[in-house]
């Protein structure tokens, strides 16, 4: 229960800040779109959880706001860093798609669909060599699944035996284009195991289960040195970005799974590690505003 | 104490050098050892470069990787943002284009994405250069190309001691280095000094002085600049001529301090006609240097076409020494 209760708070607190890097954005305190990945909280918290920085690493997509606070990341300067403020991660150097934080084993996350992907074999090959026991995460989305980099780096983990974990996202749309339109309707996990990798799917609604699959595979990958996939299911709650209207889309309606996670834990529980993270959502967006925006320095 | 040896020799003993003294120095590429999962005779790379490395190193440090260059190069790029020291190859400066996401957006930002604080001490080595029948996909020269990406250093060496320093230095250096090797000089021979020192980036080399003209040439070019060089002198014009040995960061004061006696400059490069590195010389010159210049700056690449493959259509295709005279002897009757 402690687990659940863990994943619970690290969630709505990852949910709190989304929604109030969303108000910020709406307030045009953000200096570009954002991408907010509500929804996908109960599979990045677990498998995050199942990790420790700076031995183990992780990358991710354009959406990893949430992939950076679950590795651990300070929330303000995260918070900073997308909204341009001088106490952002990189100083506003990089912003929503490119953010950094290694010491806390979040290697980056990135603007290239799919690029991120070669990135966490480095950091596999980097934790192969120092022989510390220590792993790389992938993390990408179903729109990347069909990209060369991915398939590239698939094969190249198992011809090095690397200790890397691929995470594909399958919130089942990349932008505006189904995933199963983009895969010819081929089933991403099964496509997987032809690489021949170990292959294990993850129901992101299901708390219980995606603790249980994030331990069992993170410790597959670790003692064997060797690479493996989830396929986890969840669902785009916030658009391909914020304020999208996405049209595309016939309903919006999607089941929410920390609304999922509740009722398991129950109520009046929940409600009071939700107004815990709210609060410390809130404080992490307020001073990272009050930072003032990043100045740059005269050109030379 | 120095020793007469190739650029193939240089860059081998440079390798073994280096990751004799560091651990963290991995080397990975395209049959860089060679014979993976065979059981004959290892290959040591298709120009021996990495000949005996693996032997000494082991494999788990000299690394034969599937023919995946997006793959390896971003797992460079991770491993150097991890604490390891890569020096990744590939084969051919032309299959850069299979990989290229992982220079210009991976390589190339993740020391500024990071405000600085992530080091990048990859080195990708690569060849470059026309002349031996490879073809349009096996012949080009695109540190030009490279050296416009910011956040890439690039380095082109034309002879055994500044190959075997520049990688010493690439792999010191915070940013990630891209060094081109010209696959006709790898035979070329030279003098290298024990302990084979490190060369500064960034920094040109007076290859001979002159006072008449000056001319910049890259890697192979050299070699037709100094015979150029030679027949001018019988004929009494003396040129001097520069090595810029880093493409980017550019030595334009070494430039500019020449011009400043010459007052002429001609630049041989086989890179692109088009925006290349001649382009980039010639504008740090009109810039930086107009006061100095008694004739128009010019330049001699080949024509903007990709290399073509017949012997003789080849040979045209590439500057050559008879045209650097001819070339000169225009600018010098300018006057």
């Amino acid at each position: 229960m402690q687990n659940l209760l863990d994943l619970y708070t690290k969630a709505s607190f990852i949910r709190a800040f989304e929604l109030h890097i969303a108000v910020a954005a709406e307030a045009g305190h953000v200096p570009g779109l954002v991408h907010l990945c509500c929804g996908a909280e109960l599979v990045e918290v677990a498998i995050c959880s199942a990790l420790k920085g700076p031995k183990d690493q992780v990358t991710g997509s354009h959406r990893s706001h949430g992939l950076a606070l679950a590795m651990g990341a300070d929330p303000t300067a995260v918070a900073a860093e997308i909204l341009g403020r001088k106490g952002g991660l990189s100083k506003a150097r990089g912003g929503t798609q490119h953010l950094m934080a290694p010491q806390k084993g979040f290697l980056a996350s990135n603007g290239i669909v799919g690029g991120q992907v070669p990135l966490a074999a480095g950091a596999a090959l980097t934790a192969k060599m120092l022989g510390a026991g220590g792993m790389a995460v992938a993390f990408f989305g179903d729109g990347a699944a069909n990209q060369g980099a991915v398939f590239e780096t698939m094969n190249l983990a198992l011809s090095l035996e690397l200790p890397l974990l691929f995470v594909l996202e399958n919130n089942g749309l990349g932008q505006s284009t189904s995933a199963a339109y983009a895969s010819g309707g081929v089933d991403l996990l099964s496509r997987a195991k032809g690489f021949g990798l170990k292959a294990a799917s993850m129901n992101g609604y299901d708390g219980k289960a995606c603790l249980t699959v994030a331990q069992d595979i993170t410790e597959y990958v670790r003692s064997n040195c060797s690479p493996a996939f989830i396929e986890a299911s969840v669902p785009r709650l916030s658009g391909h970005y914020f304020g999208e209207k996405a049209d595309y889309l016939a309903h919006h309606a999607a089941e929410d799974p920390i609304e999922d996670l509740e009722e398991i834990i129950g109520a009046e529980i929940c409600a009071r590690l939700k107004a815990e993270a709210e609060t410390a959502a809130h404080d992490a967006v307020t001073n990272a505003l009050n930072m003032g925006e990043a100045v740059a320095e005269a050109r030379p | 104490m120095s020793e007469k040896m190739t650029i193939a020799k240089a860059l081998n003993a440079a390798h073994h050098q280096i990751m004799n003294d560091d651990p963290r120095v991995i080397v990975m590429g395209e049959d860089i050892v060679g014979g993976a999962g065979l059981s004959g005779k290892e290959l040591g790379g298709v120009f021996g470069v990495t000949a005996g490395l693996a032997e000494q190193f082991g494999k788990s440090r000299v690394i034969d990787t599937p023919i995946s260059e997006t793959a390896f190069v971003g797992m460079g790029v991770g491993a150097a943002m991890t604490g390891l020291k890569p020096i990744v190859e590939i084969m051919f400066c032309d299959f850069i284009g299979v990989c290229f996401d992982q220079i210009l957006n991976q390589a190339a930002k993740a020391r500024f994405l990071s405000n600085d604080t992530i080091d990048m001490p990859l080195v990708i080595r690569t060849t470059m250069g026309a002349g031996d029948g490879s073809g349009a996909m096996h012949s080009q020269s695109l540190h030009g190309l490279l050296a416009s990406v910011p956040g890439l250093n690039v380095v082109c060496p034309s002879t055994p001691a500044d190959a075997a320093g520049l990688l010493k230095s690439a792999l010191m250096s915070p940013t990630p280095v891209i060094m081109l090797e010209h696959k006709g000089l790898y035979g070329a021979v030279g003098e290298v000094d024990s302990g084979l020192p490190a060369v500064p980036l960034g920094k040109g080399r007076i290859v001979r002085e002159g006072h008449d003209i000056t001319i910049v040439a890259v890697a192979q070019m050299m070699e037709q600049a100094e015979k150029a060089a030679s027949l001018l002198l019988e004929r009494g014009t003396s040129v001097e001529l520069i090595d810029p040995r880093t493409i980017h960061p550019f030595d334009a004061d070494l430039v500019l301090t020449s011009l400043e006696k010459t007052r002429k400059l001609l630049v041989v490069d086989e890179g692109s006609e088009f925006g290349g590195f001649a382009d980039r010389v010639i504008a740090a010159v009109a810039t930086g240097g107009f006061q100095y210049l008694r004739a128009a700056p010019q330049k001699l690449t080949p024509p903007h076409t990709p290399v073509p493959y017949g012997r003789q259509l080849e040979e045209v295709w590439l500057p050559n020494s008879d045209e650097i005279v001819k070339k000169i002897d225009e600018m010098m009757y300018d006057e």
